[in-house]
């Protein structure tokens, strides 16, 4: 192990950098999966380019249809972001439980995106709120949907040289909710058994479902909405009954491993029971906007 | 003296090493350098059973930066071992589990190190494996096929694959079986767990012009470690001087030689300092974990729920070498007795080779394994017979006087009264307060390990006292309060004592940092050496002050006779000049207490020096999908005797807790096909500080015989219990007890399937 460290100025230098020194730099960022994979000897670049620097990356905007999440906006930020105490609020539950403080003051929400680990805990919250990610490149910029970006374990679309600028996500409707729920066998320091993340939706009259969007992690290849049991959902009524089909659903979609964490069959069964809860903290959560 | 009158012992005064360690000033081992020093790094076996057919380091020898190759062709061909003289520095024509050190590289850099290690090529042909314990007892295949050329302690019984079985009995317990009203038998199995100290092992070592080698390290037991450096550099010990800086815990896992003789070794060949330090990786796969285990237990009661006859077995893998193992098998056999009468006992421990790490004594050794497989037991037993778990124990617990498992008899016996403070402060009366929640108790004794200790002691000009102890201040505070006792005895301010850190080239010998005897032993020597300090002050006083010795004191640091005075300064400046000063040593050992050697068999540690009891209760609740468990609430009453320094025995109980929530919950090495599957702590899983309660100590203070001002043994026992209490509250809470440690949520939530369907 031994690299160059690079600290870029701006985004056009940061990308000039890439390019110049590809295929052999990473880009860096608080560096919570980059330099365990280095220190594991996973990866062994020669250059690091630091874009933890970078200005203009960091912190959250908001207009009036959609929050702006810069890439670089750290867990701490998003935890105490007090626009995300309502509807949102799966943004700061995932925020508070990833690894323990010293990493929520360093880690990035775009480092986690980015890893595209199937353990990912916030990836899932965002996909369930379907994020859009801006990235810039050699070319431009471009943006592109979450749920296109990652696309297999550790893998994106994203190429080498570009950056990951910020994350657009929509405000939700009235009668919304969002939850999110982490198993593992710690409660801080670990990585996901599995997570879900919820996003419910009520009709007008708040006893139906109308639409819902569900994100679950560590239960596949990758982060993957459970599109049969949010189909499901669309139009039932929103109680107990259905949640749990619904959680039951999710478990025939996930495709879980059996590994030192857990076995396949305790994540299949977690799946289902978890899918449940969150959407049941999801309903009760929208109780103010029922009545 | 009356212990209630003590101004410093009994104290919460703060630590003499505290200020050095909160200020990140402490030198700890793995901080140390010296100019010019080279890395040394360890190439380790990823074969778990193989001849070596040949190994080349020629290639790995020319890289640029590369000081320095040994294997065991350049070494004396020696084995070591403390039960069993069984372990070789490297393999040594056959690797016997993955981790086993090969070979050993000197570098300019780590990085260089590391390139040499994957240059350097082996040649393996694979040879059958053994993984299962209980396989490995009745297995052809031998881990070691010279085992019988090996020398061990006249006291160890081995063969084949056992590297140590020991036995106690007592009474006729076939017949006790016959008479009894139910028989219950169970099988329980504990995981391998690593001692989780924060700092690795490591050590620094350099050669002098006059070939002495010292070595900063971060031993338990610099003494040992000089010893066992002496035999495998095949010099005189004098010549090899051990020092520990400072050592960021160690809970066992660093009693015996970690990475020191890799540095010796080193160094020694390339004539130059060096330095060792292990990976985590290497922790979990090459360290000295607590052993793994398989517990039977039989246990016998009339229709009261009096313990008539009991029968046990523990198995102790001990993986490739013996390490501690028959050491372990052997103390499990008095946990397995408990602090219970038991009409007859037949009780055997085995300790077993197989291709795995091998292990050490990790915080009362054997402790919480036998530990949890009886109390949980008797828990099933209390269930079945309609008893409340507290009341089978009242009922069996030994008083003042009964014999114990050896037929050493009890004394100032407090398991009683901590069962009963355990059970009150949690709440026992309301076992089960909601669905999914229950509350546990087990309950302990535990041993304070004797051996020698011997310190100096210096009165300096100024009025204070230096304290040069051969025993390492491992992080408990046990220098601290042996530091109490004698500033007590020499009527000074804990402030007033300088205790020095430990070089076994100017120290007494000290038996270590080990089996909750450092306060305990240390703090009786200072006793011995304050004892002789007042001799020659009082001497040197009558004197100067012209009164007699009869009805001399010491007090707030002056020689008192009558209404004459002098100050413990003037005494030590006038006896520097008239008489080489104010300087005391002082010893202590406490023999073993009398008991029947007809009982105990093969047993390296046939009874017990000054037993503690202890009793721990939890209350915890169990998702009843997931299995999580959340522990709501922890107390632990433990009889210390007499508590010389409560806060650092609140430490000792709230870490001994911790860890054995650790080993009752989530930890585990996990092997699989002779693989550690987890070797790094992301998946290694010790608790952090949001899964451990506050926990409750309540310091039950019974005064022994043999201790300081009364003291028992205070460091090991809280990691005893917890798996047990945990258990049993498990079972509280859900009906089904899990068998098998750690109970994660996995497990129990099969557990919880299996009854509800
Ligand atoms: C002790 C510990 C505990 C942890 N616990 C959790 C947990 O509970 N849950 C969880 O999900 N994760 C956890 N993690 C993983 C990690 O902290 C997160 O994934 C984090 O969000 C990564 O962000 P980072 O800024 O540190 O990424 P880095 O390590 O800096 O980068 C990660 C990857 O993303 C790339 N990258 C980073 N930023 C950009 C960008 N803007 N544009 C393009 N590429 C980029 C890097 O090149 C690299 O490949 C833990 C890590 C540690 C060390």
């Amino acid at each position: 192990m031994s690299f160059d460290f690079h600290r870029p100025a701006t985004v056009t230098e940061a990308v000039d950098l890439a390019q110049r020194l590809f295929p052999t730099a990473r880009f860096i960022a608080g560096g919570s999966d980059i330099v365990i994979q280095i220190n594991r000897k996973k990866i062994d670049p020669s250059h690091l380019i630091d874009v933890a620097c970078l200005p203009g990356l960091s912190g959250i905007a908001e207009t009036s249809d959609e929050f702006t999440l810069g890439a670089l906006t750290k867990y701490h930020t998003i935890e105490t972001h007090p626009a995300f105490a309502g509807s949102l609020r799966a943004l700061i539950e995932a925020a508070s439980v990833i690894g323990g403080r010293q990493v929520q003051n360093i880690a990035t929400i775009g480092g986690n995106i980015v890893n595209a680990s199937p353990a990912a805990d916030f990836v899932p919250v965002l996909l369930a709120l379907d994020a859009v990610l801006d990235i810039t490149g050699p070319n431009g910029s471009r943006s592109v949907p979450l749920q296109d970006f990652i696309v297999g374990p550790g893998k994106t679309s994203l190429l080498p040289v570009e950056i990951v600028t910020s994350i657009r996500l929509a405000k939700l409707p009235a009668r919304s909710a969002t939850a999110f729920v982490k198993e593992g066998r710690r409660r801080a320091m670990e990585i996901s058994v599995v997570c879900v993340a919820a996003c419910l939706t009520l009709e007008a009259g708040g006893s139906r479902c109308a639409s819902v969007r569900l994100a679950i992690g560590a239960a596949a290849p990758k982060v993957f909405r459970a599109k049969a049991a949010e189909a499901y959902l669309e139009g039932q009524l929103a109680d107990q009954t259905s949640f749990a089909e619904a959680g039951k659903l999710a478990a025939e979609e996930c495709a879980p491993i059996s590994d030192v964490r857990a076995s396949a069959d305790y994540r299949r069964r977690l799946v289902s029971i978890m899918v449940e809860r969150a959407l049941t903290a999801c309903f009760e959560r929208t109780g103010e906007e029922r009545r | 003296m009356n212990a209630q009158n003590h101004s410093v012992a009994g104290r919460r005064l703060p630590r003499l090493d505290g200020v050095g360690k909160v200020t990140g000033k402490h030198v700890y081992a793995a901080d140390f350098k010296l100019p010019g020093m080279l890395y040394g790094k360890v190439l380790r076996s990823p074969r778990a059973h193989a001849l070596i057919k040949k190994i080349d380091t020629s290639r790995a020898a020319s890289i640029h930066g590369v000081r320095g190759i040994i294997t065991s062709a350049d070494i004396p061909a020696i084995r070591y071992g403390t039960a069993v003289r069984d372990t070789t520095v490297f393999a040594v024509d056959r690797v016997l589990f993955v981790g086993h050190a090969i070979a050993a590289v000197a570098a300019t850099s780590l990085e260089i190190a590391e390139r040499a290690l994957e240059a350097i090529e082996v040649e393996y042909e694979n040879l059958p494996t053994l993984f299962d314990p209980e396989e490995a007892l009745n297995s052809n295949i031998r881990i070691h096929p010279n085992w019988e050329t090996y020398k061990a302690l006249p006291i160890i019984a081995r063969s084949g694959n056992i590297a140590g079985q020991a036995r106690i009995r007592v009474g006729d317990v076939e017949a006790a079986f016959a008479k009894s009203y139910k028989v219950y038998e169970h099988r329980f199995t504990t995981a391998l767990q690593h001692p989780g100290y924060t700092e690795p092992r490591v050590a620094t070592a350099d050669w002098d012009a006059n070939g002495n080698v010292t070595v900063w390290c971060n031993t338990q037991l610099p003494f040992d470690t000089q010893n066992t450096l002496a035999e495998i550099l095949d010099l005189p010990s004098a010549r090899v001087r051990v020092t520990v800086p400072g050592i960021g815990g160690g809970f066992g896992g660093k009693l015996r030689i970690g990475v020191e003789h890799f540095a010796a070794l080193l160094a020694r060949k390339t004539a130059r300092p060096i330095k060792v330090m292990s990976t985590s990786e290497e922790e979990l796969t090459a360290a000295l974990p607590r052993q793994a285990s398989v517990v039977l237990v039989k246990t016998g009661v009339d229709k009261d729920g009096h313990l008539l006859a009991r029968s046990g077995k523990i198995i102790v893998d001990c993986g490739a070498y013996a390490g501690s193992g028959p050491g372990t098998a052997a103390i499990s056999l008095q946990v397995m007795a408990g602090p219970y009468k038991t009409g007859a006992l037949e009780l055997e421990g085995i300790a077993v080779y197989t291709n795995k790490v091998h292990s050490g004594s990790f915080r009362a050794p054997a402790g919480p394994m036998a530990n949890f497989a009886m109390e949980c037991q008797m828990d099933m037993i209390a269930k079945d017979l309609g008893l409340d778990p507290l009341e089978i124990r009242l009922r069996n617990v030994v008083k003042e006087g009964d014999p114990g498992p050896s037929g050493e008899i009890h004394k100032s016996v407090s398991i009683e009264e901590c069962l009963r403070k355990a059970a009150n402060a949690i709440g026992w009366h309301d076992r089960k307060p909601e669905p999914g929640r229950g509350k546990g108790i087990a309950c302990s004794w535990w041993m304070t390990t004797g051996g020698s200790s011997g310190v100096y002691v210096k009165i300096n000009p100024d009025g204070t006292a230096t304290l040069v102890s051969g025993a390492v201040e491992i992080g408990t505070g046990a220098i601290t309060g042996a530091a109490q006792i004698l500033a007590e005895e020499l009527s000074l301010d804990l402030t007033d004592v300088n205790a020095t850190g430990v070089d076994t080239q100017a120290a007494p010998f000290d038996y270590g940092a080990q089996g909750s005897r450092t306060a305990f032993s240390v703090g009786n020597a200072c006793l011995a050496a304050a004892a002789e300090l007042r001799r020659q002050m009082f001497e040197l006083a009558a004197k100067q002050l012209d009164a007699p010795i009869e009805g001399m004191s010491l007090q707030d640091k002056h020689v008192i006779a009558g209404n004459k005075s002098i100050s413990i300064a003037e005494l030590a400046r006038i006896s520097r000049l008239a008489g080489g000063g104010l300087i005391a040593h002082g010893t202590a050992i406490s023999p073993a207490p009398p008991y029947d050697p007809t009982r105990v068999q093969n047993h390296p540690l046939p009874v017990w020096n000054t037993p503690s009891y202890h009793a721990h209760a939890v209350d915890l609740s169990v998702d009843q999908a997931t299995g999580k468990v959340t522990i709501n609430r922890y107390v632990v009453a433990q009889d210390v005797g007499y508590a010389i320094n409560p806060t650092y025995i609140e430490g000792q109980i709230e870490g001994g807790v911790a860890q054995g929530i650790g080993q009752a919950l989530s930890e585990e090495i996990v092997y699989q096909d002779g693989r550690v599957m987890n070797a790094n702590l992301t998946d290694y899983k010790m608790p952090t500080a949001m899964d451990v309660p506050e926990i409750e100590s309540i310091i039950v203070e019974c005064r022994s015989a043999a201790g300081p001002y009364g003291a028992k043994g205070v460091g090991e026992p809280p990691c005893i219990e917890p798996p047990a209490a945990i258990g049993n509250a498990i079972a509280a809470a859900t009906g089904c007890w899990p068998n098998s440690l750690p109970m994660t949520a996995e497990k129990i939530a099969a557990a919880l399937r299996v009854q509800q369907s």
